[in-house]
């Protein structure tokens, strides 16, 4: 067990710092097939990265990168991985459990998996290994059947193929029938595709950061970060990042709503800055904020100088409020007036208000009923209108006659106020007078 | 100025046919030659309602406010109505919202904003309606389209406006 257990974990180091282990390359191939078809839909997913990224992993490694990478179920992948490497089928199947917990237990040696426990409870469960027992039990035990170390070699190739479609298939059913898996089918995505870790260090924050993964499952967010972290460099000590991690994951938990709807953003640390998960993923939020308030400085008028969240929220909020008291005084003033509202006119109106921008906002002068004054009264020439093709037939000796027919024409003309501007000029007036 | 076709599905093209349309329909259920002050004012009650009606109504309901909004209308043409029955459902329904909404807005104060303008947004999300149960991120982005519906019917209410009268 205990040499199963160092085995695992120099195999994942061997697995981060990419040497090449083909044992445990084919191990893990047959392993990824079979956990697919568990439905590790997270192992696959991860297989499929791991295999575009860098073919040297191979089909062997795949399963255990997605394993470790895979945020639903840490210590099922670790475990069913761990065993496979170990080539101790007969482990697998009797020590599920005991290596599930050998194996956290062997994280939590690791300064950098110190969080990895208190993190589990977040999960929901408050122990990993009953966690994992759940998943990776049943499923270590299919596994540990099925796989056959001679057969490894033999599927590799297959098995590599096999996995990542069935990665992208199995991660939709995952995604789809495990909401808690939801984050980590991204989160999966997010991680590393290119293997950077060289050092052994890394590799263990990378070990350490995957099971972390597996449990903070149902909170998609928590996954999300440490994608994240993971994604950017990677100097940072595991602890550190952790424990930021152990402190917001409450906090981020009801984000994380927001995560597995967006398909994951990409993340990339930039020089210099926090990459903390929680950090980036307050960072990705801020910045969201901050284009939203940058499109609203747009809307509201007179806000280009204005520079600051604050001021700008107070603009906003008055702009908002002057909006309102707007409409409230012009429907208060439209109950005051228009009694000559009929289909007709309504039909008309909407067709002015609707094109004629603008000028048209002034009304001709037709007649008793209303007085407005359109910039281009064009209709009114009989002569000049030809030209207008907008022209309608009533269009009559105006004024008073007809409101409709008026109102039509002077729509009309709002149409091609272009045209009829021209051949405005002097017959401007001549509305006003009929 | 050049002549503009705008699109005939726009948001102001809907806003504008449906306003009209209920426009007319008020006014020709009061004549407006009996004008005094209550009557006024109560075309006015009721122009405002048509006017949040047909914009709540224009907007591809896609947007929270404007979902709150109808639910807002709704209700309250409900509570008018004066039936016990409804408004004992209106109440519930509005009861269950506001747990949501009171619940989700706990949520959003724990997760903290992060940025730190808690009175100012709390002001906006008083100002847009359903804005009590969105995170600052999603309540900017529909403060944004509220902004745009409201200069939409300030336009168009003025454009009626000046129609009417010189």
């Amino acid at each position: 067990m205990a040499t199963g257990d160092n085995d695992d974990v120099g195999f994942k180091d061997r697995h981060e710092s990419l040497m090449n282990c083909p044992s445990s390359q084919i191990n893990t191939n047959p392993v990824s097939d079979k956990v697919n078809g568990m439905a590790m839909s997270s192992i696959s997913m991860y297989n499929k990265p791991s295999n575009a990224s860098d073919s040297f992993f191979g089909s062997g490694w795949d399963p255990i990168v997605s394993l470790s990478q895979s945020e639903s179920l840490v210590g099922s992948s670790m475990v069913s991985h761990s065993e496979f490497a170990n080539s101790h089928y007969p482990l697998l199947m009797e020590n599920q459990g005991i290596s599930s917990t050998s194996h956290f237990s062997q994280y939590q040696s690791d300064p950098s998996f110190v969080e990895l426990v208190p993190k589990l409870p977040g999960f929901g469960s408050g122990n990993l290994s009953e966690m994992v027992g759940p998943f990776s039990l049943p499923q270590c035990g299919q596994i540990a059947n099925s796989k056959c170390p001679q057969n490894y070699a033999l599927n590799t190739e297959v098995g590599n193929e096999r996995t990542c479609t069935n990665s992208t298939q199995s991660r939709d059913e995952h995604q789809l029938s495990d909401e808690g898996v939801v984050g980590a089918s991204p989160n999966g995505k997010r991680r590393k595709r290119v293997p950077e870790s060289n050092s052994p260090l890394r590799s263990y924050q990378n070990a350490d950061e995957e099971p972390q993964k597996d449990p903070s499952g149902e909170s998609s967010d928590v996954p999300k970060e440490q994608d994240e972290k993971k994604q950017k460099t990677e100097q940072i000590t595991g602890v550190n990042s952790r424990g930021k991690q152990v402190a917001k994951q409450a906090k981020d938990s009801s984000q994380t709503g927001e995560a597995p709807k967006e398909n994951y953003i990409h993340v990339r640390a930039r020089r210099g800055q926090a990459t903390n998960s929680h950090s980036l993923a307050e960072r990705v939020r801020r910045e969201k904020i901050s284009e939203r308030m940058r499109l609203l400085q747009e809307l509201v008028p007179g806000c280009n100088k204005i520079t600051g969240k604050a001021v700008m929220l107070d603009e906003i909020i008055n702009y908002v409020q002057s909006l309102q008291q707007q409409v409230e005084f012009l429907s208060m003033k439209l109950a005051t007036v228009n009694p000559e509202l009929n289909i007709d006119l309504e039909r008309v109106l909407s067709k002015d208000i609707l094109h004629s921008r603008g000028g048209s906002a002034g009304i001709l002068g037709f007649g008793p009923g209303l007085n407005s004054s359109h910039p281009f009264p064009p209709g009114i020439f009989p002569g000049t209108i030809s030209g207008v093709p907008s022209t309608n037939p009533q269009f009559p000796p105006l004024p008073q006659t007809v409101l409709d027919n008026e109102l039509q024409s002077l729509l009309q003309m709002g149409f091609d106020s272009n045209s009829a501007m021209d051949s405005l000029g002097p017959n401007g007036r001549l509305k006003s007078e009929l | 100025m050049s002549p503009h076709h705008p699109n005939p599905s726009s948001l102001k093209s809907r806003f504008t046919t449906r306003f009209l349309r209920a426009l007319t329909k008020i006014n020709a259920q009061n004549p407006i030659s009996s004008s005094s002050p209550r009557e006024i004012l109560q075309r006015f009650r009721r122009i405002k309602v048509a006017a949040d009606k047909s914009m709540a109504y224009s907007v591809r309901s896609r947007r929270t406010w404007s979902r709150a909004m109808r639910w807002k209308l709704r209700s309250r043409s409900w509570r008018q109505a004066s039936s016990v029955r409804r408004l004992k459902i209106t109440t519930s329904c509005h009861q269950a919202i506001m747990k949501k909404t009171a619940h989700e807005r706990e949520n959003k104060t724990t997760t903290g904003e992060g940025v730190g303008f808690g009175v100012q947004t709390d002001e906006l999300r008083e100002l847009v309606p359903g804005g009590e149960a969105m995170d600052l991120c999603n309540l900017l982005d529909e403060t944004a389209h509220y902004i745009k519906c409201l200069t939409t019917q300030v336009q168009v209410m003025r454009k009626i406006v000046d129609f009417y009268s010189p």
